[in-house]
């Protein structure tokens, strides 16, 4: 493999992208490698379900394929245009009713030795996709973008398709009621130890 | 504790549950990967998109060369007009040709721009 395009090297995505688009094929891999991780961490949070999320962060990433030659620079961003992709694809499986239980899926245990610490914090994770599971589907979405993938309120309102001040809106309702949730499962969490 | 504290407290935690799950974010398996690296393998090997070939067979290039249409109409009607002047000879042309050609009275010139070959010929004496 070529150093020069891994996932850190200098490149933009967008010029990973038309390198891609012009056949340069380690390209790929660089993007693989920067945005595949953002992309199925979104959707496993959103949908709470490993093996839909891969699913979902697949055909984004098909999408990207597809529309790289066609790709117009200095438009939109690529890691936005693709978060809105993993969105919209998100939101169909919601609203599709293809998804599990939301009691049904939880985080996969963690079970290496020496691990209270680390069990307290699967259950502390247990109980933060729980509760974002409760949330309607685009206050989660918008959590998740902020709090969780770390994004802009401008870029995430990009994302989604809505303006700032809505999703200003929506993440601080999204906050109220997450912590209204958790608000009764602070010793449980370990929260009280101090 | 207040009820302005108690929130605070609700907000700490909350932002302690999100840095943890931004350190558990899911690594994608290698199966993923794979899959996602041939996709994109997959839609290189691919044509170019159609959007890039020139839409149509040699006539419509080239009408799209001449401006289309509304080009051809213009051609055509000049085309016509040149052949029913060539035929017909409105009369007022003959003044106009008349002009230019000067009557049989002028007539031509003609100017030996070449000299006879035979000149050349007859040099070598042979």
């Amino acid at each position: 493999m070529n150093m020069a395009l891994d996932a850190q090297s200098e490149f933009s995505d967008e010029a990973l992208l038309v390198l891609y688009g012009n056949g340069d094929d380690r390209a790929a891999r660089a993007l693989a490698a920067r945005l595949l991780p953002r992309v199925l961490s979104y959707a496993t949070r959103v949908l709470r379900d490993p093996a839909e999320a891969e699913d979902v962060a697949q055909e984004a990433m098909l999408r990207l394929w597809r529309i790289a030659p066609e790709w117009r620079q200095g438009e939109a961003k690529v890691s936005t245009w693709l978060y809105r992709v993993v969105a919209n694809l998100c939101t169909d499986r919601l609203r599709k009713g293809r998804m599990a239980d939301i009691d049904a899926v939880t985080e996969p245990a963690d079970d290496s030795p020496g691990a209270e610490a680390q069990l307290q914090q699967a259950a502390r994770l247990a109980a933060l996709d729980g509760a974002l599971a409760e949330l309607p589907e685009r206050q989660r979405q918008a959590v998740v973008l902020r709090h969780i993938e770390g994004l802009a309120n401008p870029e995430i309102a990009e994302i989604l398709e809505i303006s700032v001040e809505a999703v200003e809106s929506l993440t601080a309702r999204g906050k109220r009621a997450l912590a209204a949730a958790l608000a009764g499962r602070r010793e449980e969490l370990g929260y009280d130890d101090g | 504790m207040t009820m302005a504290d108690e929130r605070m407290t609700d907000t700490d935690e909350l932002e302690l549950l999100f840095a943890a799950a931004r350190d558990a974010a899911p690594v994608p398996s290698d199966g993923l990967l794979a899959r996602v690296l041939a996709d994109a393998e997959a839609e290189q090997a691919r044509p170019a998109p159609a959007l890039i070939r020139p839409e149509g067979g040699l006539l419509a290039r080239a009408m799209r060369q001449i401006g289309g249409w509304p080009a051809l109409a213009g051609l055509a009607t000049a085309t016509l007009a040149g052949v029913w002047i060539g035929y017909a000879q409105p009369a007022g042309l003959d003044g106009l040709t008349d002009t230019v050609w000067q009557g049989d009275a002028a007539g031509y010139d003609l100017v030996e721009m070449i000299p006879s070959l035979d000149g050349y010929l007859t040099e070598g004496g042979v």
